[in-house]
């Protein structure tokens, strides 16, 4: 399948791009390190005018910690250089472990931060050719009205299938979005909409320019536990991200974020309230477990099953909790 | 061992380089002045009539050069005599989706894309059926008219007596096993680039092909030529693994669309298209009985096989004969009882893939077997040495057995996988397993049932001293290139660079049959060693001539010919040549090679399958570890002895070796192929689980030489008979680690995890040989 035709805009600095964005509107896309946009245009998913390829904007990349105000991630910063950054490594684990899960080292790469928060969500009857789609009809997110998944529904269950979302989420962190008319923040909490068909809030003239972690959770414990069926290259069929803050074996503070099971990365609260204060114990973590499968609500858009998936989720955290907890950093 | 300059050298294969530098030249990447793009229109529907197809506005769009429909060219065609029913392009029906409606050359592929979009096709949709047992009950809209029930082939062989064999057994055990299709994925997808001349009225086609001799004929047929007027190149193939080896629907519509544009067309299909050329390895459900002694001995064993094939016959009716004749073939069991179905369904049609037939049912006799050791209270690997045959012999079913390395490779195994110290040894989620199989070196009957050769070579000595072979035979990626060049180099004495190989292209080089049924080395090997011993016999005379002395005494090796009879007389193979020129003018030689009338077999209803000039076997231990939360398997090492006759190239052996056994693993553990009312759900190497390096276990190979008599120098296959033994020994060894048994592959986690919970505690673990 070749790449359908399109114009390639190639802009220098972060104002330039998205003016050009403005421009184009709704025909216009962002490519930067092109491994979630490329083959999606070759399945026929999209049609832009134009692909803005924000790679050649230096201003977006880097990686910047500073124990007083925390981590500053461009968003063009690899998926490579944030897996093996020492910085993050040492201080935010769970993204270091996250990062270092997405796809196969070519992709990562090639695959940016920036692009990992604003992946396309996937589905089974979706992420397939024109021919494929038209054959049975379409689906609702893409040219047709009925969702194969849950037929009847109207919503779309295309499922969030991105790695370091869910793990940034549990360190509090916060998005930096650049538009012809400034930048704002925003928490990452905030960003996703939990519709697989609008998945992020983001405007056609915006784009995601940067991630910022606070100081106050650098050298929290943390650790990503991904499902998948290959130990390369596959998305993620489930995720569970924890970040844990310990002090004399008592949880001070704990976030645990979900993704590939819905349609957008979550946070389990729940967790925070369950365990915070605790000592360490099987049943609090049990407690934890029970809380996370209540909130992951996989479906039949991958080819794993959904039972087998929202099992692995309560063995993730499970496993995922009683390292952090119960050893000396789980490192 | 014997004395060799050449066979036995890990010699890099001669088509490497060009491989790995990127300068080899694969069919897309061949290009003629004026060629079109080829692009076909699919069916959308499982099984539908064609009512009416109107192309003339696809005819219309400026660009387009052609464009074809099954009317235009209704000739049927298939790779087996039997199973003539596909057309370039679907008359009046389709049967699966993804078949081919229309085909379409334009001078761009956008163009060629927009114009399979404007092609208007009116379908009347019919009942379909997707479920191999559920087929075999239809009383109406069959898939073909002509094949009642949707059964295409049963097959009832009965060998001894197995129901006495089952009485006087101590021990019956019963089980079904149900394996999912899987197929080949092949990095290179089907490329086939097809030039027809109007000013010669010729056609030369240069095609992804592992068989370009049946695909000559198919194309004459198809296109109603004759066989001189076309010329077919295999150009360098980026693996086949079976899924070249019959005619694909891309290479006769290549060749349709250019005949009919006049100009040259090129298709190379999207990986989708691939997965519906498919003709991977089939669905089985593989109801299975054996009958043993207390002591081990088996007493008999009975199968029912029923073989989900798709929408088309290809292969099918072989795959489904080869899972009879080798069920049980590998040991010495005197009662035998086969019942097989080859059932269509709405799908893409299955065909031949790397151990072709034997893979599913050793999957599941293996598994069985381990079982039968295990309430015995006998080892594994023990039972199996106490079925050994006892060759030279004839099975039950007719097959000869020359050379037989089994037992040996069961020994090297358990010696060097530890097996003796692992098994029921290892803590809980860990374990090992063993398994055997086998494989033929070759059919021993051609598909096209000819009495002609099954493999030519000839030899031509240039001026320059140089050697020319050419042959038929197929490199693929599994070394026939390089085997080929070592065998005749060793019967020559020169040096393998003084040798040319001029292959597979039906113009220039003679008939070979193809790269299937892993028979390049054992039959064109023969055949190389046939035309290089008449060359060197000539070469011989004449230096004899020259020397006065008999030409019984003369040996040829390191590049020159020597007297043995103490003269010390030496010349160089130059001078030799020149001698010989002298006195013979030119310098050539040819050899052949068709199997022997008693390598093939019996005389009952489908007993041409199965019989091979002489059989490869395989041992494997594996060593798994199980996540007992997740289901996981880790395959950490497997421990692998085949037994290849002799090595001629032990490194290409060992390579064989290993991607048998990775390709039996994927299938293991992992790959499936994934239907949703015959729609393949998962048709890309994303969501089609080839393993990855990571999944990619520690793999220990062993060469076994057991000398084919018949072999050339002894050998014997090395490219499928190691790939079904991975398969059952990683299920076994997962009995061994956790004290469940999966009777179904893939083995997934969660197939696993849901045993296990079947099971509840590790107390409760049934009749392993654990406690």
């Amino acid at each position: 399948m070749s790449l359908p035709p399109f114009m390639l805009l190639r802009p220098r600095r972060l104002d330039e791009a998205v003016v050009r964005l403005a421009d184009y509107g709704p025909e216009a896309m962002i490519v930067a390190g092109g491994t979630d946009v490329v083959p999606n245009l070759r399945a026929g998913l999209f049609s832009p005018r134009a692909l803005v390829d924000i790679k050649g904007i230096g201003e977006l990349g880097g990686i910047r910690f500073d124990p007083r105000s925390g981590l500053e991630l461009g968003a063009l910063t690899t998926l490579t250089a944030i897996a093996e950054s020492s910085v993050v490594q040492e201080h935010y684990r769970v993204l270091a472990e996250a990062a270092g899960t997405v796809a196969s080292p070519v992709l990562r790469n090639m695959g940016t931060l920036g692009g990992n928060l604003c992946l396309e969500t996937r589905c089974l009857w979706y992420n397939q050719s024109t021919v494929w789609r038209k054959a049975c009809g379409f689906c609702l997110k893409k040219d047709g009205t009925v969702c194969h998944v849950a037929p009847g529904g109207e919503r779309c269950w295309a499922v969030w299938s991105g790695d370091t979302a869910a793990a940034l989420m549990t360190l509090d962190a916060e998005i930096e979005i650049a538009s012809p008319r400034g930048r704002r923040r925003m928490p990452l909490t905030e960003f996703y909409k939990n519709d697989g068909m609008d998945r992020i809030r983001l405007g056609r003239d915006e784009i995601l320019s940067g991630v910022r972690v606070p100081a106050r959770l650098a050298g929290y414990r943390g650790s990503y536990q991904k499902l998948r069926i290959r130990s390369a290259i596959d998305y993620p069929l489930a995720g569970v991200a924890v970040a844990m803050q310990l002090e004399n074996g008592i949880c001070r503070d704990v976030r645990l974020g979900l993704t590939a099971v819905n349609p957008a990365p979550l946070l389990v609260r729940e967790v925070g309230e369950l365990l915070r204060g605790q000592r360490f114990s099987p049943e609090a973590v049990e407690a934890a477990a029970h809380a996370v499968i209540r909130t992951g609500k996989p479906l039949k858009t991958s080819v794993s099953t959904p039972e087998y998936r929202r099992d692995m989720l309560r063995v993730f955290a499970r496993r995922a909790l009683t390292r952090l907890w119960s050893s000396n950093g789980g490192h | 061992m014997a004395n060799f300059s050449i066979v036995g050298q890990r010699l890099p294969m001669v088509d490497g380089p060009d491989k790995v530098t990127g300068r080899g030249l694969y069919t897309d990447d061949l290009a003629l002045p004026g060629m079109l793009v080829g692009k076909i229109l699919h069916s959308p529907h499982a099984h539908a009539c064609i009512r009416r197809i109107d192309t003339s506005r696809a005819e219309a769009l400026p660009g387009v050069k052609a464009v074809v429909t099954g009317r235009d060219f209704p000739n049927r065609y298939g790779i087996l005599p039997i199973g003539h029913d596909e057309t370039a392009f679907a008359v009046d029906k389709v049967r699966y989706i993804g078949d081919n409606v229309a085909g379409v050359a334009a001078v761009s592929e956008e163009g060629a894309r927009q114009a399979l979009e404007l092609i208007e096709v009116d379908y009347e949709r019919l009942p379909a059926y997707f479920d191999p047992e559920e087929t075999m009950k239809a009383e109406s809209n069959w898939i073909h008219d002509e094949k009642p029930h949707n059964i295409e082939k049963e097959y009832h062989h009965q060998f001894g007596n197995v129901e006495q064999g089952l009485a006087e057994a101590d021990l019956v055990v019963s089980e079904r096993f149900a394996c999912s299709e899987v197929t080949h994925a092949a990095l290179e997808p089907h490329s086939t680039l097809a030039h027809y001349d109007p000013a010669t009225d010729r056609l030369t086609v240069w095609s992804s092909t592992q068989v370009p001799y049946y695909l000559h004929l198919t194309l004459a047929n198809v296109l109603g030529m004759p066989k001189e007027k076309i010329r077919v190149i295999k150009p360098l193939i980026g693996g086949g693994f079976g899924g070249k080896s019959e005619v694909i629907p891309v290479e006769v519509e290549a060749a349709v669309l250019s005949r009919q544009a006049a100009l040259p067309v090129k298709i190379t299909y999207t990986r989708e298209e691939v997965f519906y050329a498919h003709r991977g390895r089939p669905i089985q459900i593989i109801e299975l009985t054996i009958g043993a002694k207390r002591d081990g001995r088996l007493t008999g064993v009975k199968a029912r096989i029923v073989q989900d094939g798709g929408a088309y016959c290809g292969y099918g009716p072989v795959t489904l004969l080869y899972s009879g004749a080798l069920l049980g073939a590998m040991y010495d069991i005197q009662n035998v009882q086969f019942d097989g179905y080859r059932v269509l369904t709405n799908k893409p049609a299955c065909g031949a893939m790397r151990g072709h037939g034997t893979v599913n049912t050793r999957f599941a006799f293996e598994s069985l077997l381990d079982r039968v050791a295990c309430e015995l209270g006998i080892d594994p690997a023990e039972i199996r040495l106490r079925n050994q045959l006892q060759p030279p012999c004839i099975t039950v079913n007719q097959l000869r057995v020359t050379s037989y390395g089994y037992p040996e490779c069961i020994r090297q195994v358990v010696e060097k996988s530890g097996w003796g110290e692992k098994r029921g040894k290892l803590p809980y989620g860990k374990g090992v397993g063993i398994a055997g199989s086998h494989y033929v070196s070759g059919a021993a009957n051609s598909i096209i049932r000819s009495e002609m050769p099954h493999s030519t070579v000839n030899l031509r000595v240039e001026d320059d001293a140089t050697v020319t072979l050419l042959t038929g035979a197929s490199e693929i990626g599994q070394g026939s290139d390089t085997i080929q060049l070592q065998l005749v180099a060793e019967e020559l004495g020169v040096r393998p660079d003084r040798i040319k190989l001029v292959a597979a292209d039906t113009e220039r080089t003679p008939i070979d049959l193809g790269s299937y049924s892993s028979r390049v080395t054992f039959m064109a090997g023969n055949a190389c060693l046939a035309a290089a011993r008449n060359l060197r016999k000539q070469l011989f005379e004449a230096v004899a001539r020259v020397w006065g002395v008999s030409a019984d005494q003369l040996e040829a090796r390191d590049d020159r010919v020597c007297a043995q009879n103490g003269s010390g007389k030496v010349m160089s193979f130059e001078q030799a040549v020149a001698a010989a020129r002298q006195q013979f003018g030119t310098l050539e030689a040819t050899g052949s090679y068709a199997p022997p009338a008693e390598a093939r077999g019996g005389k009952f209803k489908g007993a041409g399958v199965g019989p091979s000039p002489a059989y490869s076997y395989s041992a494997q231990v594996a060593e798994v570890s199980v996540d007992t939360e997740t289901g996981q398997v880790s395959v950490e090492r497997i421990t692998v002895a085949h037994d290849c006759g002799r090595a001629i190239n032990p490194m290409t052996v060992e390579g064989q070796v290993e991607g048998s056994v990775w390709m039996g693993l994927g299938q293991a553990v992992q790959e499936e192929m994934i239907w949703n009312q015959g729609r393949l759900m998962n048709p890309s190497l994303l969501e089609y689980k080839s393993a990855s390096t990571l999944e990619s276990p520690e793999i220990v190979p062993i060469l076994v030489e057991s000398v084919d008599p018949e072999g050339p120098l002894g050998a014997k296959e090395a490219g499928e008979g190691s790939l079904a033994a991975a398969i059952p020994a990683v299920a076994n060894a997962i009995y061994d680690a956790v004290g469940v048994r999966i009777t179904s592959t893939p083995i997934s986690a969660e197939k696993i995890l849901k045993a296990l919970r079947e099971r509840q505690k590790p107390q409760a673990r049934g009749n392993g040989g654990r406690r």
